[in-house]
């Protein structure tokens, strides 16, 4: 949860907030096919709940978050630029929307859809 | 291969192009030209680009995507259609630049996977290769934005399908594509209604237009080289050092090629790699595949040692970042100061941030003195400053009005002839820096300085530390107050606000340039985001944006 203040009071945000953002910003990124769960307790929630808001792992830093992408990528596409354009989106996203300052943003790939194997 | 060295292929070989199925050199042609055109009008691609997506320089990365497939395609010439486009959407894969650049290698590799094992294109073929690169465009995205490149190549794939249906010419085709993508690109602020608030088209589809219409333009023998439009860059987002950070820890980059064993199992791959470092990323292409991951000091040998195992290594690659980042931070600690001939005029400036002082030094100021609002320069630090340099005469820009006091100090304790230009802020001290003349006489300087000097005017934003009233304004504490030439003029809940204000009160329509040096508290892109604020507004004033680094301000603004 990040707090800010302004003159009539404090505004908290919390992590789900930023990851229901950040999950919609790498959606419309590029290359990006899905989200995956990047730890067990993601997992079991994705087993339970089909539409959880699992792929996005929120972490609170001194003035900020940093954020955990777990994604799937459309095969034959340059990961490099797809990873480094989708990061930009997301903290973007972030940054504008929430004004909650994205310290980091770390991507896992952890697969490739194979639409058209060549 | 640059535009300036391009040649229209011959009269002969156009007129091949325009009857016959075209073979892999033909296409060859076809993309030259498209990569040519392209390249013309690169700058007004780049114009287009619309705030807030943060891809500032379309125009430059679908070129240098079009560049490394042409390179790779003519590095295989052959005659064969199919194998012509297969390494041309290879390079195209490889040297993918941006977001449109990674749309682009992906139309170009659909594009190819129709022409494969074809020894030469008809214009049925070339419809289902602009049908295959639009299908696989779309499947690059999971919710495909309308008024971007996919619905220009969509719209141009259709008027493909239109020429088929009428029997038309391969070139007769293209015509046809390429009407149809002018149309689209025209089209596109009706999907996107933050184009329509640029009033631009997309930039993107507008690239691939220009590919297309450059094949056309090629066919009918038209020159290349002469650009129609040309437009100032919008936006100049500086987006190229945002991932060069490094995890702590992870010291070094491996980057290996190795050709994967029969039964490969990437997810397997990827595990495995994970217990061993981060920013892993596997690409793959003509059966390589391309392993980057960023590891410790005692692993960075396991990667390959590991990869033996799934498959033969062809090339490793291996850096040590930590070093690069030092040496990247040294280079940012050097402020190249301009070394002072005997007999000629020094400039000493006195700055409040290290961006501010690089660009002093840029200017060519011989010695720096740190100090600003809050920290103002000893009488000692600033003759110290120049009492060593090899000249008696010494030109000082205090740039603050509270350091004026102690330079007039540093004149009267001083042996050197020593004039005092009173700039009371960073952009007087700039315009008073352009008017120097090292061999000329102090006077002279002098005067041609103070004039400059009365030629700029300066805005200041920052937050107020107190709640106080000044010249008839009302501020609360915390609130974003602007100053014009030091006299404070708003006070506002963001800074937006306090710019528009600022601007309310500067004599805009004498003012030619805007500059931005934005300061602690103010990111690189935040201040492209006001910038783009102040271009709506008055889009005939060159805005031009710099990291001042300085304390306090959030940004000083020089109005020319």
């Amino acid at each position: 949860m990040t707090t800010q203040e302004n003159p009539l009071g404090s505004i908290y945000i919390l992590s789900q907030a930023i990851r229901t953002v950040a999950r919609n910003a790498a959606l419309q990124s590029y290359g990006v096919i899905s989200l995956t769960p990047g730890n067990v307790g993601e997992s079991v929630s994705k087993f339970f709940n089909k539409d959880a808001d699992f792929g996005v792992i929120v972490k609170n830093e001194e003035d900020g978050v940093s954020l955990e992408l777990n994604l799937i990528i459309e095969y034959g596409l340059r990961i490099k630029t797809v990873t480094d354009l989708v990061a930009e989106t997301v903290k973007y996203a972030v940054e504008k929307t929430m004004a909650v300052p994205v310290k980091r943003v770390d991507v896992h790939v952890r697969g490739l859809r194979v639409s058209n194997p060549d | 291969m640059t535009q300036n060295k391009y040649v229209l292929p011959e009269e002969k070989e156009r007129h091949k192009l325009l009857k016959s199925p075209i073979n892999g050199e033909g296409l060859m042609f076809l993309f030259e030209a498209g990569l040519i055109w392209l390249t013309t009008n690169q700058a007004y691609v780049n114009s287009l680009n619309v705030f807030p997506v943060p891809d500032g320089d379309t125009g430059t990365n679908m070129v240098l995507t079009m560049q490394a497939a042409f390179k790779e395609a003519d590095a295989k010439r052959t005659n064969n259609v199919g194998a012509t486009a297969k390494a041309f959407a290879q390079g195209a894969l490889m040297g993918a630049r941006g977001n449109s650049g990674v749309i682009l290698s992906q139309i170009w590799r659909g594009f190819s996977r129709a022409l494969d094992h074809y020894e030469t294109m008809d214009p049925n073929l070339l419809m289902r290769a602009m049908q295959e690169a639009t299908n696989t465009a779309y499947k690059g995205v999971v919710k495909p934005v309308e008024g971007t490149i996919l619905t220009v190549v969509k719209d141009m794939t259709k008027a493909a399908e239109q020429a088929v249906r009428e029997n038309a010419s391969l070139s007769e085709m293209l015509l046809k594509i390429v009407e149809a993508g002018d149309a689209s690109v025209k089209s596109t602020p009706e999907f996107l209604p933050i184009l329509k608030q640029a009033g631009v088209v997309d930039s993107g589809g507008t690239g691939l237009y220009y590919i297309f219409e450059g094949m056309i333009k090629m066919l009918n023998g038209e020159s290349l080289d002469a650009s129609g439009a040309i437009l100032k860059p919008l936006a100049e987002l500086d987006l190229a050092h945002a991932m060069e950070t490094v995890e702590e820890g992870q010291d070094y980059e491996v980057v290996i090629d190795f050709a994967p064993r029969p039964g490969f199992q990437l997810e397997n791959y990827y595990t495995e790699l994970e217990k061993i470092g981060t920013s892993i990323q596997v690409g793959e292409g003509d059966g390589l595949y391309r392993m980057h991951i960023h590891t410790e000091l005692a692993k960075r040998y396991d990667p390959i040692a590991y990869t033996e195992t799934q498959g033969i290594v062809k090339k490793v690659m291996m850096e040590n970042l930590q070093d690069q980042v030092e040496e990247r931070g040294e280079a940012k600690d050097e402020i190249a100061l301009t070394p002072v001939n005997p007999g000629e005029i020094a400039v000493v400036a006195v700055s409040p941030g290290r961006g501010l002082s690089s660009i002093f030094a840029s200017l060519g100021v011989a010695a720096i003195v740190e100090g600003g609002q809050t920290m103002n320069p000893s009488v000692q630090e600033l003759v110290a400053a120049f009492e060593n340099l090899p000249t008696d005469r010494v030109i000082i820009l205090p740039n603050n009005k509270n350091i004026i006091l102690a330079a007039e100090n540093a004149a009267k304790v001083s042996v050197k002839k020593i004039a005092i230009i009173p700039t009371r802020n960073t952009p007087q001290g700039f315009a008073a820096l352009l008017r120097l003349n090292p061999e000329g006489t102090l006077e002279e300087n002098e005067e041609s300085m103070l004039e400059a000097i009365q030629e700029v005017h300066t805005g200041e934003i920052t937050v107020s530390t107190r709640s106080v009233e000044i010249d008839g304004v009302h501020v609360e504490k915390g609130e974003v107050i602007a100053l014009y030439d030091g006299k404070l003029v708003s006070s506002a809940p963001t800074i937006e606000m306090a710019i528009e204000e600022l601007i309310g009160n500067a004599a805009m329509d004498e003012v030619e340039r805007i500059t931005f040096f934005f300061g602690e508290g103010l990111s690189q892109t935040q201040a492209n985001q006001l910038a783009d604020g102040v271009r709506k507004d008055y889009p005939e004033i060159e805005i031009e944006i710099h990291d001042g680094g300085q304390p306090h301000y959030q940004l000083i603004i020089a109005f020319e």
